[in-house]
C-alpha cells in the first residue's frame, strides 16, 4: 500500500483536540475506546491532549489537514518509565490507505528515540482493526481477557500486545 | 469466621498516614512500581481518592489499621462491570489472616454494592501473595515480562482475575 504524496507527520499541538473532537462525534468511532458518551470522550480526549506537552502525541496530515492522530501514554513512576502505551485514530475517510500502519510506525519510532523506551503496549477491545497492523508490525499478545468490555450489549475481550525495541 | 483480633471497616481519609508508612517498608515498596516520596505520595493520593466511593476497605488489628485494599473503580460505563484493585499488609501483621479478610469482604464489597463482575489485579513475580490470591480463586490471565526496571533488572507482572 503506498501513502499519499501529500502525507505528512507532526508534533500533535492542543489545537488538535478539536480534530480529535471530530473524529469520536460519531458513536460508532467509540466502539473500540473505552469511552462512550460525550461526558466520557471529553474527558477520554482531555487527558489524550495533555500528552502533547511532552511531545508525546503525533498527528497525521494530508494536504496540511489532520486526517490521523496518535499518542504515548508516558508512564508516571521511574520503575515503569521505561514503556508506555499507545492509542491512534485515522478519520474514517482516509481509512485503508497505509495511515494507520505508518502513525504506528512513527510512534514507535517517537518512544525509541525520544522517550528511550524499551517496549510499547496496546490495549484493544473486541474484534479491533488495528490488530492485524499491529500483529505486522511485530507485537505480540501478553494478555487476553475474556468480558472485559461492553460493546454493542455483547461482553467482549480486551487484548494487549507489546513490541519490544530490544 | 470472626477473628479475634480482626475487624474490616470503609477506608477514610485519616489512613492515607498508614498507608504513606507502609509503602515506605522496603519489603512493601518492592512489590509496587514507586521509588520515592514523591511518586508513593501520588500514588496514596489516589489510592484515598476512591475513599470517597466507598471503594475502599481498612482491616484493623484490635482496632490499628494493618491492612487496606481498594478497588479502582472503572469511570467509563463499558467497563463498569470489572475493576482492577490494589491491596497492601503492613508487613508486620503477615502471615495472621489480615490480607485474606480484607480480601474477602473486597470481594463482598464489589460484587454487592457495585455488582462487580470481574475482578482484576496486577502482582509482580515473586511476590509471596500471589499463593494468596491463588487460593481465593484468581487465575493469570496475562504476563508482562519487563514490567519493573530497577537498577538494571527486570521483574515481570503477572495479571490475574477472578470471576465474581
Amino acid at each position: 500500500m503506498t501513502l499519499p504524496d501529500d502525507f505528512d507527520i507532526r508534533y500533535a499541538v492542543p489545537e488538535d483536540l478539536e480534530f480529535l473532537t471530530a473524529c469520536f462525534t460519531n458513536p460508532q468511532e467509540r466502539a473500540p475506546f473505552p469511552f462512550e458518551t460525550d461526558s466520557e470522550t471529553e474527558e477520554a480526549l482531555k487527558n489524550w491532549i495533555g500528552f502533547v506537552k511532552y511531545k508525546a502525541g503525533l498527528t497525521g496530515m494530508l494536504s496540511g489537514v489532520p486526517c490521523a492522530a496518535g499518542v504515548l501514554y508516558l508512564m508516571p513512576y521511574r520503575k515503569v518509565a521505561h514503556h508506555c502505551s499507545f492509542y491512534v485514530i485515522v478519520a474514517p475517510e482516509h481509512r485503508r490507505k497505509g495511515i494507520g500502519f505508518s502513525m504506528v510506525k512513527n510512534l514507535l519510532h517517537l518512544a525509541k528515540t525520544r522517550f528511550h523506551h524499551e517496549s510499547v503496549h496496546a490495549e484493544l477491545f473486541g474484534a479491533n482493526p488495528l490488530q492485524p497492523i499491529l500483529t505486522r508490525q511485530g507485537f505480540e499478545v501478553f494478555a487476553h481477557q475474556e468480558d472485559y468490555v461492553h460493546l454493542s450489549g455483547r461482553q467482549e475481550p480486551r487484548t494487549l500486545m507489546e513490541y519490544f525495541f530490544v | 469466621m470472626n477473628h479475634p483480633h480482626l475487624s474490616v471497616r470503609i477506608g477514610v481519609a485519616t489512613d492515607q498516614a498508614c498507608l504513606i508508612e507502609w509503602l515506605q517498608q522496603p519489603n512493601v515498596l518492592q512489590w509496587f512500581p514507586l521509588s520515592d516520596m514523591r511518586e508513593i505520595e501520588d500514588a496514596a493520593r489516589i489510592w484515598m481518592s476512591y475513599a470517597n466511593y466507598g471503594a475502599f476497605l481498612t482491616v484493623l488489628w484490635d482496632g490499628v489499621p494493618c491492612g487496606m485494599a481498594t478497588l479502582y473503580l472503572q469511570p467509563f460505563k463499558k467497563l463498569a462491570h470489572q475493576c482492577l484493585f490494589a491491596v497492601i499488609v503492613d508487613e508486620r501483621y503477615r502471615g495472621k489472616g489480615a490480607g485474606t479478610l480484607l480480601l474477602n469482604e473486597l470481594m463482598r464489597l464489589a460484587k454487592e454494592q457495585f455488582k462487580i463482575e470481574l475482578l482484576h489485579l496486577e502482582v509482580y513475580e515473586g511476590n509471596p501473595a500471589i499463593r494468596l490470591y491463588e487460593r481465593l480463586g484468581f487465575r493469570k490471565y496475562g504476563y508482562q515480562r519487563h514490567f519493573i526496571k530497577e537498577e538494571g533488572c527486570y521483574r515481570a507482572k503477572l495479571m490475574m482475575q477472578r470471576r465474581l
